[in-house]
């Protein structure tokens, strides 16, 4: 009787060699794109719409006024600087006060570009003011 | 003489686990992740003094040097959108920290771009954090 040679059974297996590779590819990844920047900038609520507009109405000539005309920065209809801006704001000291005592009017007119604007913001945002824009017209 | 033999075992650095390991590092990766919604790469951010830092939001409003609007990355037609949207997603959102909304705009655009932009973020109920670079303190 010949021998019938018996079949060697093969064991199932799912290649798992290459997970470690893979999963370090991911890892690498996630690392090249994820953000590790902190954004900087301030917060400003600004009144709004109708709301806006009673502020404007209310505004009396006590309320500290910023205009930026052109490139040209005045603080109560005064020429200013930038850094003389910041510290006639601080000398208000608005942080302290409430409500609507707290309120500057941000006015433009001509040409304005963001970067003077933003830096204006930032002024009356870091004296503890509240930044009521007039649109032009109003 | 009789020689010993000697029963050293190879060493040998446990490998089984890395991928575990690995994986556990991607889920991480992935949950912590904050993908940028915004093509910021035309945008040069103005620069002040006394910023503060922000977190990231779930909202954003950028306008690039071009003057395109963009609404969470998309561009907007007209800033009655972004009030729309603005306040889509702010809805029911009462904390100030909830209604943030991150807005980027270029230095150089001009206010006939970006302060329509700033109001209607304000009408939607948004609470805007503006986005800029720190500079150092004139001598």
């Amino acid at each position: 009787m010949p021998f019938v040679r018996r079949k060697e059974k093969r064991e199932l297996e799912i290649p798992t060699d290459s997970v470690s590779d893979i999963a370090f590819l991911l890892i690498i990844f996630f690392i090249l794109t994820t953000t590790m920047s902190k954004l900087t900038g301030f917060t400003a609520e600004l009144p709004s719409g109708a709301a806006a507009q009673q502020q404007a109405a209310k505004t009396d000539a006590k309320t500290p006024t910023v205009q930026i005309t052109n490139g040209k920065l005045l603080f109560n209809e005064q020429e200013v600087s930038m850094a003389a801006l910041q510290e006639r704001l601080l000398d208000l000291q608005l942080a302290k006060k409430q409500g609507e005592e707290r309120v500057v009017m941000l006015e433009t007119a001509g040409k304005v570009d963001y970067q003077i604007y933003y830096e204006t913001m930032a002024a009356i945002s870091a004296a503890g003011g509240i930044v009521a824009i007039v649109e032009e017209g109003e | 003489m009789k020689l010993r033999k000697s029963r050293r075992v190879a060493p040998a650095v446990p490998l089984a686990s890395m991928g575990d390991i690995a994986f556990l590092l991607t889920i991480f990766f992935i949950l912590t992740s904050n993908f940028a919604k915004d093509d910021t790469r035309n945008i040069k951010p103005p620069n002040a003094r006394e910023l503060a830092q922000l977190e990231n939001q779930n909202v954003s409003v950028s306008i690039d040097a071009d003057g395109g609007v963009f609404f969470n990355g998309r561009p907007v037609a007209s800033p009655a959108t972004i009030e729309a949207g603005v306040a889509g997603f702010l809805a029911g959102k009462k904390d100030m920290k909830d209604r943030m909304v991150v807005f980027r705009c270029d230095q150089g655009v001009d206010k006939k771009v970006f302060e329509p932009v700033l109001a209607a973020i304000s009408k939607g109920g948004g609470v805007i954090a503006a986005v800029g670079q720190a500079s150092q303190a004139k001598p």
